[in-house]
């Protein structure tokens, strides 16, 4: 069970910061508190006491999205769902829904935020893979002289271990940025045992951009979490598709590039044998997700003779 | 720890009460609203018992701080039955018999009434989906999702309101489909379970529990939490007034551990205090000083010579052995133009009900101790409680609360003797509500075997001869153990006329948590292993896996392994249906593989997907093909 002295929910970024600033030691921070309410249990971290818990789901600056000069700027605390029910949202971020309809369940995406994902930092975080695929940053906010001072970081260094990033002890994160993905086809793969409420093994996030005749791949995104300490951005693979034509063949061998990059403590036998039709799958859902049709190599054959 | 003023709009009505800054909706809801149609099943998000309606979302109310829910109108199970009348989706759940337990029930129709609301046309898919987060276990959910199918048809006017009517039962009961009784009850969240229940002084119980899986307790010093404002009452074995042990067929367990401890998660100490947090202060201030002895944890192990024993009246360790020998294997086996050896193991289980272990017990004014918990064994309870507490059987009074899922893991009285000895003690009300992993590690569990089992087989695939022995994990204590080696024994070789058997079942003492009843008692091990051997063997002998079946199963008139003369026998109807639903492609197993065309049919299961709400029509995700 989870005790505290006081429950605070600030309504602005400046009263946030200042009341995180002056929390007594072991005070903790939530926002959906959908992972710190099973945390503060028997098995996990046992019954905890904190002198504060600062709740910023409330926080005006923190509320909704942003789009402008090709990015997206989503605040902290935007929960899950509405990556599955706002349009102008699947427009830009094509892999979310997806992710986001595999995340949990109904009732906890309406209260987990896709910034409490991320820094909570677990390797199979789901909302962090595309994140990264999407050349995602992290919007980090602190009180340094009674002034609000932000910086931003890239989440492929802001995520450093299991339960472990980048954020100083004084800082909030406000939102989360990355690419607008308009014109890409996406998807999100995760195997766990269930469809609902599951943790992923693996999961893989894709975006893939067609040439405009829609045989070639002009720009790919690719990343996967759960094969090692923090999700990974599979930069090889991209760069072998890009200009590639869109087959079978092409696919294959792509799917394959992985040697090396299963680092994780268990099951990494499993792991592996599941990674390379995982990648192809990820890939194969993209490029329906855009209209592409993949061609059979024989196809490809007849069309070159 | 200042309270937090809480304004609500709760089903309609304006609520103004102040709230302690930890507690979570669910908490405010139950506790100081009363509503206790909104359950606690896990505590962490997984089962959805606790699901209620938050400025039109669905939400899972245990994980929601009650701050979040300032300001918010919130629309709970109770809510939906206005003056007592089913709606339309409670009336398809009691037509459907969609409410087993009904534990998981009232957060179902929740869920089902945010999907519902969400789509007034979901299709099945839809409906999976969005009841995902909902747990059920004995209900089973192709019953709810009918249910909310037919509830979707009848409010979009597809189904005539006389769809949700009682079926016709006709000259008879029996065979026909009929309203359960208490399916009104469940669906509305009405049905108090006894973590529901609350009276007037009631105290609270919490449970020291040993973090050692073998140790001599050399001390325990309550004094701390005995001096603690708030504190009724702590209670240890020397509160004892009786006979202390309890269990369904050896009386080997004490109420609370009695000077050693056998496995981790054995309760050590209890107290009862005003509330649940003082309680569980004062629980954690308690001392407890252990020696660890040597531990064995693995039934072989503990079946050795030298091995640490548990029980001084089991020297060996064994609960139980249940030989059974029929004909003569040796001449079985010699027979036999092949003989097939493999050994098998299964694992513990937890039962999982949704309802975790739950009792209130008070003392009334005639002086009769009264216990109230989903004990599915009330009357075994009673007797045993009278002598433990060294009463006359009049003044023992056991009180069945509603069940809120049982399988065989609410037959053993694990807590109801504290609760006891608590009320005796302060004389007031005391309730004890577990969390879901103190359920968990405390106990019983579906027993882990490892069997041999060796056939001979004549080519034609008839069996001439069986060995099976099966060591079973009974864990601490026997519980039900010796119940359950007899029932494994029993059914060990299956419904197959075999002339010559050996079995050996034997129940093993170790310092896991106890092993105890569970759905099938013991067979469901012995039919994996069997069926499983029966499998290899048709492989072996290139027979299909019905037809090695067919050869050796038992017709009318047979007698069974225990000398059982069978009346009727239905075996070989149930193997052709099973034949026939299954699309079941005829050959031995080998002979499958690619070509099998039993997958991807009318009425197979379907590979588990997720996304129909943003699936396009002309954009499948994924085709399902076998």
């Amino acid at each position: 069970m989870l005790t505290c002295d006081q429950y605070l929910m600030p309504d602005t970024l400046g009263k946030a910061l200042a009341q995180w600033a002056g929390a007594p030691p072991g005070s903790r921070l939530v926002a959906g508190a959908t992972d710190t309410l099973p945390w503060a249990r028997q098995g996990r971290a046992g019954d905890v006491h904190v002198p504060h818990l600062i709740d910023v789901s409330k926080v005006a600056e923190l509320q909704g999205y942003e789009i402008s000069g090709g990015r997206v700027r989503l605040g902290a605390g935007l929960v899950l769902q509405r990556f599955l029910d706002d349009e102008t949202l699947k427009a830009h971020l094509p892999c979310m829904p997806c992710c986001a309809v595999w995340f949990a369940d109904d009732q906890i995406r309406e209260q987990a935020t896709l910034a409490g994902n991320i820094v909570n930092a677990s390797p199979a975080a789901d909302g962090t893979p595309p994140m990264i695929a999407m050349n995602g940053t992290i919007e980090l906010a602190r009180l340094e002289d009674g002034e609000i001072t932000r910086r931003t970081l890239p989440l492929t260094q802001f995520v450093t271990g299991p339960g472990a990033t980048m954020r100083g002890d004084d800082e909030i994160v406000t939102a989360v940025e990355c690419d607008s993905m308009t014109g890409y086809g996406g998807s999100f793969e995760k195997v766990g045992q269930r469809r609902s409420l599951v943790i992923a093994t693996v999961c893989t996030a894709c975006l893939v951009k067609p040439s405009p005749d829609k045989m070639s791949f002009q720009d790919v995104r690719l990343a996967i979490g759960g094969i090692g300490p923090v999700p990974l951005r599979l930069t090889h693979i991209e760069d072998f598709l890009k200009n590639r034509p869109v087959t079978r063949e092409a696919l294959r061998q792509a799917s394959h590039m992985i040697d090396g990059l299963i680092n994780s403590r268990t099951r990494r036998a499993y792991r592996r044998s599941v990674l390379s039709g995982f990648i192809e799958r990820a890939l194969e859902d993209a490029l329906a997700d855009c209209g592409v049709v993949i061609l059979s190599d024989s196809f490809k054959e007849a069309v070159n003779a | 720890m200042p309270d937090l003023e809480i304004n609500m709009i709760v089903n309609g009505r304006a609520v103004t009460k102040p709230a302690r800054p930890h507690m979570r909706l669910l908490d405010y809801l139950r506790e100081e609203l009363n509503l206790t149609g909104t359950k606690e099943g896990c505590g962490a998000g997984e089962c959805g018992s606790c699901s209620v309606i938050v400025d039109g979302k669905l939400m899972k109310s245990c994980l929601m701080p009650i701050a979040k829910a300032n300001g918010a109108t919130i629309e709970t199970i109770e809510s939906l039955a206005s003056n007592g009348d089913l709606n339309v989706l409670q009336k398809a759940f009691q037509k459907t018999g969609a409410s087993q337990c009904g534990y998981c029930i009232p957060g179902m129709v929740m869920a089902a009434t945010s999907v519902l609301r969400e789509n007034p046309f979901a299709d099945l898919e839809e409906i999976r989906e969005g009841l995902g987060g909902n747990l059920c276990r004995c209900t089973g959910y192709s019953k709810i999702f009918e249910a909310v199918e037919i509830a979707r048809d009848v409010n979009n006017g597809a189904l005539p309101l006389t769809a949700l009517d009682a079926p016709e039962a006709g000259t008879s009961y029996i065979g026909n489909n009929v309203h359960r009784l208490d399916a009104p009850g469940k669906v509305t969240g009405a049905l108090r379970y006894a973590g529901d229940m609350v009276m007037p002084g009631m105290l609270h119980m919490q449970v020291l529990r040993s973090p050692r899986a073998h140790a001599r307790i050399l001390s325990i010093d309550t004094s701390a939490a005995e001096a603690m404002p708030g504190v009724a009452c702590v209670i240890t074995a020397a509160n004892v007034p009786g006979e202390d042990g309890f269990g369904v067929f050896v009386h080997d367990q004490p109420v609370m551990a009695r000077d050693r401890v056998r496995y981790i998660g054995e309760a050590v100490a209890a107290i009862a205090a005003q509330d649940l947090a003082t309680a569980m202060a004062a629980r954690d201030t308690i001392k407890v000083e252990y020696e660890d002895l040597p531990a064995v944890f693995d039934p072989e192990e503990a079946m050795k010579e030298g091995a640490p024993i548990l029980h001084d009246y089991a020297g060996d360790n064994i609960v139980k052995h249940i030989p059974i020998r029929r004909g003569d294997v040796e001449i079985g086996f010699a027979e036999a133009d092949l003989i097939v050896e493999q050994t098998y193991s299964t694992q513990a289980v937890e039962h999982a009900y949704l309802e975790p272990e739950a009792g209130l017990a008070y003392v009334d004014h005639d002086g009769v101790v009264t216990i109230l918990s989903p004990s599915q064994n009330i009357t075994h309870h009673r007797h045993m409680l009278a002598k433990i507490i060294d009463k006359p059987i009049h003044k023992v009074r056991f009180i069945m609360s509603p069940v809120g899922g049982g399988f065989g893991g609410k037959e053993d009285m694990i807590y109801q003797g504290m609760l006891a000895l608590a009320a005796m003690k302060t004389g007031q009300p005391v309730r004890l509500v577990f969390t879901r992993e103190e359920s968990i590690v405390s106990t019983a569990k579906r027993h882990p075997a490892r069997i041999t089992c060796k056939m001979g087989l004549k080519n034609d695939g008839r069996i001439t001869a069986a060995t099976f022995q099966m060591i079973s994990d009974g864990g601490a204590y026997a519980m039900s153990t010796e119940g359950v080696m007899r029932k494994a024994a029993i059914l060990s070789c299956g419904p197959y006329a075999i002339e010559n058997v050996k079995i050996d079942t034997y129940g093993v003492y170790t310092n896991n948590t106890p092993s105890g009843a569970f759905r099938t008692f013991g067979a469901m091990q012995a039919q994996f292993a069997t069926e499983s051997h029966l499998d290899i063997c048709a492989e072996k002998l290139g027979l299909d896996p019905f037809e090695i079946r067919r050869i050796n199963m038992m017709g009318e008139g047979a007698t069974t392994h225990t000398r059982q003369k069978l009346g009727s026998v239905s075996l070989g109807a149930v193997l052709e249906a099973a034949e026939q639903a299954s699309g079941w492609e005829a050959g031995p197993p080998v002979s499958r593989g690619a070509q099998r065309n039993d997958l991807g049919k009318d009425g197979n299961r379907q590979p588990c997907t997720l996304g129909a709400r943003i699936r396009s029509p002309t954009k499948p995700l994924h085709e399902e093909v076998a």
